[in-house]
């Protein structure tokens, strides 16, 4: 993305100054005038650039090399509160865990769901309209309201068991066992699916008729036709969902907040939670600043192997242009 | 991204499509597609007919979590019951979330439209600069200024108060500014040098050329901004305490912590509360839904939740 910008961005600056070299006497009050203007009406991001992001950033980096409550003063450890997280702590491994189990579970089965979803509804179905609005609905209800009515979904005699029952399975009692609590929040994360494949959808809609028709003149079965043009097409929307869906896997904490508080166990206390509670119920803010850091790191690691490996498999148009 | 954004603009009318669809297998819906997309279908609706099912059961079959996924009684007076009967303010609590969310809106429309504007139309050294910084602020997960943020309001004496949850809408965010100025660029510039040739200010320029073509794109934003606001849960549960300045995501959070005669916590109840959560967010997607396609142009798609 950054590279798109900064490309028609560049010609542009370099003409300005190249001018503003050229006709000095002439240019140079209305371009101060007009530069001004300019920081004056940024002035509203970069008061928050400074103020609600840079400073507390560089603020976190000296609060997680301190101990401190806030309510005394902050005490100086040096890399005390890493080390410990990552040597001495048990539950931040725990959480670290937990973490990647549910992105490595949810984020790829989201998109599995997703294509094969939009797929389906790519064919000449009748009532696609409303099936896409079935699928998607569930995207527009409030993390909140999501956690309480799968409290009740997942209850040991709840509609999840039930339908399970119906092939004989003897559910699992999902949110209080240790096992099952993890795939419990991927069921959840499973119900918003809709989001990746309203996007997909349109993506495979743009997909130019023609490619199908070589195809099909070719002999390409319908199986043939979805691995060899539309998958390879949807590939920049699949791959922008796997970043977006990593990030917030990485962070997930208000189902697990309010369904679980973490247990049973700290068998689903994630990374977000484990900060959370570090910092607002105990007051270790160094510790949790320290935490904070770590999971940044994680999530930076994560998306810049997604974007190494994208070169692989992700299809871009105008690389062929 | 860039593919994404081509294939959105792609995207033909339904009866064109389906005439250049036909006659090619890859196309055809065979009835396990519409067996799938049935069952599919069905299963994601399950927990909404749930969450009704609950809404409108007796206080005595919630309690003894005797209901079903039909609805087989219809207690309408739970929808007038959840704001007497559970102790809870949670009249206010509807009332708290609209005005944090319509707030921040607000402030996200004022300051991203202005924001982005500058960085689409005025000319400045430092602007590539700036507007690289604007881009790599997005990777910054928002746990790393939650703690100092914390601290920072805390300083201020703005714990318990709406403040920190509205404020810093005020002062836009990097994904938002992104947006305008991508609207604003593909804007022709004719009109805007026009009135400048006229002798209208820069400031002249956005308030009366600019923001009125904006809307399509402030729309997005504001809907965006609102959602997100009036789904907020760990903002107001960092800092709001007292019951009265909850919003409802947070109050029906609490709500599962208190009881009726009958039953702890008030299931019933908790599920109206959800119903009253959910139902303007279905609304404003319903009114909204052109402008929210028009940001996935815009943003290659990141609007979407």
């Amino acid at each position: 993305m950054s590279n798109v910008v900064v490309a028609d961005e560049a010609p542009g600056a370099a003409r300005e100054s190249r001018g503003a070299g050229r006709r000095r006497h002439k240019m140079s009050s209305r371009r101060k005038k007009e530069a001004f203007y300019f920081w004056l009406f940024i002035s509203p991001w970069l008061i928050g650039f400074v103020g609600f992001l840079l400073g507390p950033m560089i603020a976190s980096v000296y609060i997680s090399l301190t101990e401190w409550d806030s309510f005394t003063a902050p005490e100086w450890v040096g890399l005390q509160n890493y080390t410990e997280a990552l040597t001495e702590d048990p539950v931040f491994w725990k959480a670290l865990w937990n973490t990647f189990y549910y992105a490595a579970v949810s984020v790829p089965l989201g998109l599995v769901i997703g294509v094969w979803l939009a797929n389906l509804l790519n064919k000449r179905v009748r009532g696609r309209k409303l099936f896409r609005t079935f699928i998607y609905l569930p995207t527009l209800v409030p993390l909140v309201a999501t956690a309480m009515v799968f409290k009740m979904v997942l209850a040991p005699s709840g509609p999840l068991n039930d339908m399970l029952g119906w092939f004989g399975i003897d559910g699992p009692s999902w949110l209080i066992d240790e096992t099952w609590v993890k795939p419990a929040l991927i069921v959840l994360s499973a119900w918003g699916a809709g989001g990746a494949t309203v996007l997909l959808l349109s993506a495979m809609n743009g997909i130019p008729r023609e490619l199908y028709e070589a195809a099909e003149i070719d002999g390409a079965s319908p199986w043939r036709q979805f691995w060899s043009v539309t998958f390879p097409q949807v590939t920049p929307v699949i791959f922008f969902n796997l970043i977006m869906g990593l990030i917030g896997a990485f962070q997930i904490f208000s189902q697990v907040y309010i369904l679980t508080a973490g247990g049973p166990n700290n068998a689903s206390k994630t990374m977000v939670p484990l900060l959370f509670d570090e910092a607002f119920r105990f007051y270790h803010f160094g510790y949790a600043s320290a935490v904070a850091w770590l999971l940044f790191i994680v999530i930076m690691a994560f998306t810049l192997i997604a974007f190494r490996t994208s070169r692989k498999w992700v299809f871009y148009e105008t690389e062929v242009r | 991204m860039a593919l994404a954004t081509d294939a959105a603009t792609g995207a033909k009318p339904k009866s064109e499509k389906d005439f250049a669809t036909r006659g090619l297998s890859v196309f055809k819906a065979s009835p396990a597609t519409y067996a799938v997309l049935l069952v599919v279908s069905a299963i994601f609706f399950v927990p909404f007919i749930l969450m009704i099912s609950i809404a409108l059961s007796s206080d005595l079959t919630s309690s003894q979590n005797a209901f079903t996924v039909f609805p087989t009684e219809f207690e309408w007076r739970n929808f007038t019951e959840v704001f007497t009967a559970t102790g809870l303010p949670v009249g206010r609590f509807v009332g708290n979330s609209v005005i944090i969310a319509t707030l921040s809106a607000v402030g996200q429309v004022l300051s991203s439209s202005l924001v982005g504007y500058a960085f689409a139309r005025l000319r400045a050294p430092g602007k590539g600069v700036m507007f690289m910084i604007v881009l790599a602020t997005m990777m910054i997960p928002a746990q790393i200024t939650m703690i100092p943020q914390f601290l920072l309001f805390k300083e201020l004496g703005w714990v318990n108060t709406y403040l920190p949850l509205i404020i810093p809408n005020f002062f836009t965010n990097a994904f938002n500014v992104f947006l305008v100025r991508q609207f604003v660029s593909r804007i022709s510039g004719e009109l805007d040098e026009a009135a400048q040739m006229d002798g209208l200010g820069y400031f002249g320029v956005y308030r009366r050329i600019i923001l009125p073509m904006m809307w399509p794109i402030l729309t997005a934003i504001a809907i965006f901004t609102l959602t997100h606001a009036w789904g907020d849960f760990m903002g107001p549960l960092i800092y709001l305490n007292a019951e009265n300045q909850m919003p409802l995501a947070l109050g029906l959070q609490y709500m599962t912590s208190t009881s009726n005669e009958m039953q702890l916590p008030p299931w019933n109840l908790v599920m109206v509360g959800s119903i009253i959560l959910t139902l303007p967010m279905i609304v404003i997607y319903y009114l909204g839904q052109k402008y929210l396609y028009e940001m996935n142009l815009q943003g290659g798609s990141a609007g979407v939740k």
